[in-house]
């Protein structure tokens, strides 16, 4: 039979050592920040590559109908736009520190969530629709010059590429970013209303 | 800023060991411990202009880590401690010396206890004073004495008991 006397000397000789120090405390709590700001600037860089290829494309190759200049045109228009609406949500994550300005960065956390779930579903819809016109204009010339296998080879990769896109890929994409979002905006929120509570 | 950062460094080195402590008693493992180590000096980070100098500081850091580690669990829904501390003891068992084993079966024995009771033993287990663990934890000196003899029992029941399986 045990006292409480030996349970206390038991927690007390139980030496816990803390393995971070405040530096490294304050840098880890940004590091989770930081990986979603480097998998945005990814996806714009993504995209600006994407841009310059069909803008050059669109400049320095040679078509002979009109329908494959405005195919192209409308397909480097829309990753333009697409491409700086991406900007402006990552400028929304980009501008602030949760260390430094809590509040400013937990709404524009919130905004950017927000922001994210239009950018991918209305606003993706639309861009598909368009991104259709494109490739149909696009093809109208080009499939000609192919061999019927490789044009019926051509439209059913494009047709199944856009609908895995529009489907699978997006939905995945989206429920991670939505939890990993949601996790961090649970987090950064119990920090600043515990601590309203607590004092 | 620089004040700040000196200043935090210096709560941080004087605090943390006991702050970890008592999150490891309330959660039972290392990692979780961790995350409440760092959410409660992150709000220190981001509230020490606010502090006034109307407690101690340590009773203060104190306060925000009880806060923090009672909304921690409940609102992260995490596996339950005893569980955990089961799962530490079967994977490990060539690393418990009878001294771990002992400590071990603290562990397992303070996440019997209610939430609650749960901080409070810690706090009483690091010898803080009564009257700082009353203001700490919003209740009256004399509830307080009532309440920690009433754990104390009831830890040592728990413990002897596991002790004897």
């Amino acid at each position: 039979m045990q006292e409480f006397d030996h349970i206390q000397s038991l927690w007390q000789s139980h030496s816990i050592e803390v393995k971070i120090s405040s530096d490294e405390m304050l840098a880890q709590s940004k590091k989770e920040v930081a990986g979603m700001r480097a998998k945005s600037r990814l996806n714009i860089l993504g995209m600006i590559v994407s841009f310059a290829t069909l803008a050059a494309l669109l400049l320095f190759a040679e078509f002979e109908s009109w329908t494959t200049l405005a195919g192209l045109s409308i397909i480097v228009v829309l990753v333009g736009i697409y491409t700086f609406i991406l900007y402006k949500d990552h400028k929304l994550i980009a501008e602030n520190d949760f260390t430094e300005h809590p509040k400013a960065f937990l709404d524009q956390l919130k905004a950017y969530q927000l922001n994210k779930f239009t950018i991918y579903n209305k606003l993706y819809w639309l861009y598909m629709a368009a991104l259709s016109v494109g490739v149909i204009f696009y093809f109208y010339e080009k499939l000609n010059l192919l061999s019927p296998f490789m044009q019926i080879t051509l439209i059913l990769f494009t047709i199944i590429w856009m609908t895995l896109c529009a489907t699978v890929f997006r939905k995945a994409y989206l429920k991670g970013e939505k939890e990993r979002i949601s996790l961090l905006i649970e987090k950064f929120e119990r920090i600043s209303t515990q601590f309203k509570e607590s004092n | 800023m620089e004040n700040k950062e000196k200043l935090f460094k210096e709560i941080f080195d004087t605090n943390s060991k006991k702050i970890f402590h008592l999150c490891y008693g309330y959660t039972g493992d290392e990692d979780s411990a961790n995350d409440l180590l760092q959410e409660t000096f992150l709000k220190v980070w981001q509230n020490l202009d606010k502090f006034r100098n109307k407690s101690l500081i340590s009773t203060w850091i104190y306060r925000i880590a009880v806060n923090t580690c009672l909304t921690y669990l409940r609102s992260e829904k995490r596996q339950a401690k005893d569980e955990l501390t089961d799962n530490i003891m079967e994977n490990r068992p060539e690393e418990l010396s009878e001294k771990n084993e002992q400590v071990a079966l603290l562990y397992k024995s303070i996440a019997k206890l209610e939430e609650n009771d749960r901080l409070i033993i810690t706090m009483v287990l690091d010898e803080l004073p009564y009257h700082e663990i009353a203001e700490i934890s919003g209740i009256s000196e004399g509830n307080l004495r009532v309440r920690i003899h009433r754990i104390k029992l009831k830890l040592t029941e728990l413990y002897n008991q596991h002790a004897r399986i």
